[in-house]
């Protein structure tokens, strides 16, 4: 036998640094797949061996509703008065619904109810699935509402479920303006340094534009994406000026992402002004941030 | 490696992935959970094939970027080259000692947050120390100490 392997051996391991570079070479490509390539591989694997895991996360999701049942908590409420820490969650969750309900009816049928499931995998940080898709109208930009105002975007569309951004996601942008209609900018996400929570800022404001602490900034409509109307946020504090041209505010969110659970979903194209789903009172341009969503 | 060793690590790797997408995505532990994926992977890649320890890694990277929005193929990747890279290290370290173990899935981790962060892009990523550094750094730390407890439980080094 030689002294240092044979040949066999080193033809082998030639053999497995070409498989091994050639799935490298695989492994690289898939970052410039075409993006309905990409989908349909991410889809086939949502659908195949990912399933049951999306599924018994949907599951428990459903019976985490089913639970806050207004009936139900009534007869914890007597029974249980030990457990009122986890009251609390249900109570809160039922108070969302209700008030997604309420919003749902003023509506209509084009907006649909729906479920929020989060991968919470690395890389999957800002995004969601709903339970509604392709098959219900849902398209790709279509607007994703909670109770106190805008939650994201929907981005990929498959049959039965959908993917979408929320606003803490670092591409997310929309058209924006007071509520009164006299300012005008872009909303964009600032993600909060060391895992502090991430911030709106109101971009483009015009320099001599007077901006009052507290008033309510909602989509403008411009740009197409999000129909005029839905709540952003509220006017914090000044971020900072660019030169005498611009200035930029910081907003106070009025939904928090991680806490929307439960969400209405535009079907087909984002249509007219939405303004009074909110009613007056909370479109008020005065008025003080309403309860935060899921808090 | 013996026949029952080849379905014992397989199995292993079987065990670590399902439990993984349950505490990530069934029951939505997020950060809570350590990266078993990652650690199913190095301790595959350590008793496999150069060749099949690179497709395993492709084949998990795409899982969690099935998962993921706007930065597909940042898993896959990073998965690769660190399975490459695992299988590597049976031609430099021999040992199956615990704190070889240890230092083995704190590394290997470790380059696999770095390298997704590379890989997903300028516009998605956060800043360095606090993405790579800190929470790099602790979930690698996490996912050392769980590999450990996972050796111990699973008799990894001892079948030699």
């Amino acid at each position: 036998m030689p002294p240092y392997g044979n040949e066999s051996e080193s033809v082998g391991r030639r053999g497995e640094l070409i498989t091994a570079g050639i799935v490298l070479l695989v492994a690289l490509s898939t970052s410039f797949l075409s993006e309905p390539n990409q989908q349909r591989i991410s889809g086939a694997l949502q659908v195949t061996v990912l399933r049951p895991f999306i599924a018994t996360q949907q599951r428990l999701e459903e019976s985490r509703i089913g639970a806050a049942d207004a009936d139900s908590l009534m007869a914890l409420v007597d029974s249980l008065s030990s457990t009122l820490s986890t009251q609390s969650v249900l109570l809160d969750e039922n108070r969302t619904l209700r008030a997604l309900l309420d919003i749902g009816e003023r509506a209509g049928p084009r907006y649909l109810p729906a479920t929020v499931l989060r991968p919470g995998t690395p890389g999957s940080e800002s995004m969601f699935i709903v339970d509604v898709g392709a098959d219900d109208g849902i398209v790709q930009g279509s607007p994703v509402i909670g109770p106190s105002g805008l939650v994201g975007v929907i981005r990929e569309v498959r049959p039965r479920n959908s993917v979408g951004m929320d606003w803490s996601h670092p591409e997310f942008r929309a058209s924006a303006m007071l509520a009164d209609g006299t300012v005008y900018g872009l909303v964009e996400n600032r993600a909060g340094a060391f895992r502090e929570p991430d911030r709106l800022l109101l971009n483009g404001v015009p320099f001599n534009e007077q901006v009052a602490p507290g008033s309510l900034v909602v989509t403008s409509g411009l740009g197409g994406v999000f129909p005029r109307g839905i709540p952003i946020g509220h006017i914090d504090v000044l971020a900072g000026q660019e030169g005498s041209w611009l200035k930029t505010f910081w907003l106070t969110p009025r939904v928090h992402p991680g806490a929307a659970t439960h969400v209405l979903v535009l079907q087909g194209d984002v249509g007219d002004d939405v303004t009074g789903l909110w009613g007056v009172d909370s479109t008020d341009a005065s008025g003080a941030p309403p309860s935060r969503e899921g808090r | 490696m013996t026949p029952a060793g080849r379905v014992r690590i397989w199995l292993l790797g079987g065990v670590l992935v399902v439990l993984h997408f349950v505490l990530h995505v069934g029951l939505s532990y997020g950060r809570g959970a350590p990266d078993l994926l990652t650690l199913a992977l190095l301790l595959m890649a350590r008793e496999i094939s150069l060749g099949r320890a690179a497709a395993v890694g492709l084949l998990f990277g795409l899982f969690e970027d099935a998962l993921s929005v706007l930065a597909f193929g940042a898993n896959s990747v990073a998965m690769t080259v660190v399975a490459i890279g695992g299988a590597a290290t049976r031609d430099l370290f021999v040992g199956d000692s615990r704190l070889f173990l240890l230092s083995y899935v704190f590394v290997g981790k470790w380059t696999r947050d770095f390298l997704h962060w590379v890989a997903v892009g300028e516009g998605l990523r956060q800043p360095f120390v606090e993405q790579v550094v800190i929470e790099g750094g602790l979930s690698s730390v996490y996912a050392a100490l769980v590999g450990l407890v996972v050796a111990e439980v699973w008799g990894l080094g001892r079948e030699a």
